[in-house]
């Protein structure tokens, strides 16, 4: 193996999770509507290669793949990697995915899960440096293991918002502003921050209410 | 990250019950959630693993055709200036980062291949992969390329269909990956078992 190591980057550095307190503009993936296929259906395509398919499907649940990767292994190279493999692995064996057998998400949750589990073992147990501040030592496996599934379908259920929902939320919840504050900092009148928070939240208890993980 | 909404603030006071009750759901979620994490660039595009269906693989193969045609004509008038100067330097060619032969395993011994990285883009390394000796595998079946890490397979770059025993096959590939000193590849097919990965048919030739 020959390299020309003065070119090649080599990506070891650990970060610990970056929590986004002000929503950034850009979506990964164009808004959802009524008219949007099911993760079902994309699943179906993907199962036979469609490209398109897979890329709506990879906008659907990337951020999702990526919080839980980052809840389980608390660094965010290896998490990177990870979602890379999930979605390698979505990839190979979405043909397998059968709707009868319970809903896409859930499928979804569990390759995805695996294939994070699978990083975990290949890198070991972490060191004290990748300790997390995401889990405390007060919470059991199985509180744990409920934080990771409702992170993953809170997650999922924000892509389904409008973006100027989603951004109103995002503010209101994990900025620390106000609502005079958010109003402030969008530029908006405070009844149309009120307006676009109460319909982002009623939108996701449909969400929410509807899908079984 | 501390701080938690007022619920009435948000919501107000004009709500039903039934109503207040459905948005505090899913207020107590989202607060139990916590933030979703910004997503680094690496993770903006679909990462691409190689084979595409048989509609796109038609684009693709149209898009191929006329860049192979461009790339020729500009191959054309880069040798015919090289011919009338006298020659040159290639200084400015790309260089692989790295650069592979591989060998058939006992599965296919007549098996040959050689496999280049690209420099990054946006933390995808793009990978040529050049190869001869490979058969069509039965039920349109696809040979997969892993990056292997400490000696194991450990990430799946892309997959491809054979060409034919005597046939050669150059097929583009991405590792979607941060890569580390001592990384390698091989060639897998599938096992009858459908394990993943499958058999390795291709394996680095030992320096």
């Amino acid at each position: 193996m020959r390299k020309n190591s003065g070119d090649m980057e080599i990506a070891l550095e650990v970060q610990q999770p970056r929590l986004r307190a002000v929503p950034a503009t850009e979506t990964a993936r164009p808004q959802l509507d009524a008219s949007d296929p099911s993760d079902a259906d994309l699943l179906a395509r993907v199962g036979e290669h469609d490209r398109e398919a897979f890329e709506i499907l990879y906008g659907r649940y990337v951020r999702p793949v990526f919080s839980l990767a980052l809840r389980k292994l608390h660094d965010r190279g290896h998490a990177e990697d990870a979602v890379q493999e999930a979605f390698a692995a979505i990839w190979r064996s979405a043909s397998t995915y059968r709707p009868e057998r319970g809903a896409a998400g859930g499928w979804l949750y569990t390759v995805a899960r695996n294939a994070i589990v699978d990083r975990l073992r290949r890198n070991g147990p972490a060191t004290d440096a990748e300790l997390p501040e995401l889990v405390s030592g007060e919470r059991d496996p199985s509180q744990q293991a409920e934080d990771s599934e409702v992170s993953w379908r809170v997650h999922r259920a924000l892509e389904e918002l409008q973006p100027r929902e989603r951004e109103v939320i995002e503010l209101a919840y994990w900025s620390g502003m106000s609502q005079s504050e958010v109003a402030g900092y969008l530029g908006l009148p405070l009844g149309t921050v009120k307006t676009r928070t109460r319909s982002g939240l009623a939108k996701l208890a449909d969400v929410l209410e509807g899908e079984l993980l | 990250m501390t701080h938690e909404p007022n619920f009435d603030e948000l919501i107000g006071t004009e709500a039903t019950s039934e109503e207040r009750e459905r948005l505090h759901h899913a207020h107590d979620l989202l607060v139990q959630a916590g933030p979703p994490p910004e997503l680094p660039p690496s993770l903006q595009k679909a990462p691409s693993f190689g084979v595409f269906s048989l509609h796109q693989r038609r684009v693709v193969k149209r898009r191929a055709l006329v860049l192979l045609a461009a790339a020729l004509s500009v191959a054309v008038v880069f040798f015919a200036g090289y011919a009338v100067r006298g020659g040159g330097s290639s200084a400015k060619a790309p260089h692989p980062v790295v650069a592979l032969s591989l060998k058939g395993t006992s599965a296919l011994p007549q098996a040959q291949a050689t496999l280049q990285v690209w420099k990054a883009r946006d933390g995808n390394w793009p990978m040529t992969l050049s190869v001869v000796g490979l058969p069509k595998l039965a039920n349109h079946g696809y040979y997969e390329v892993y990056l292997v890490r400490n000696g194991h397979p450990w990430g799946l770059c892309g997959s491809f269909r054979g060409a034919g025993s005597s046939t050669a096959l150059t097929v583009t590939l991405n590792a979607p990956y941060s890569l580390h000193k001592g990384d390698s590849w091989v060639v897998t097919r599938p096992t009858a078992s459908g394990s993943e990965p499958g058999r390795t048919v291709l394996s680095p030739v030992s320096a």
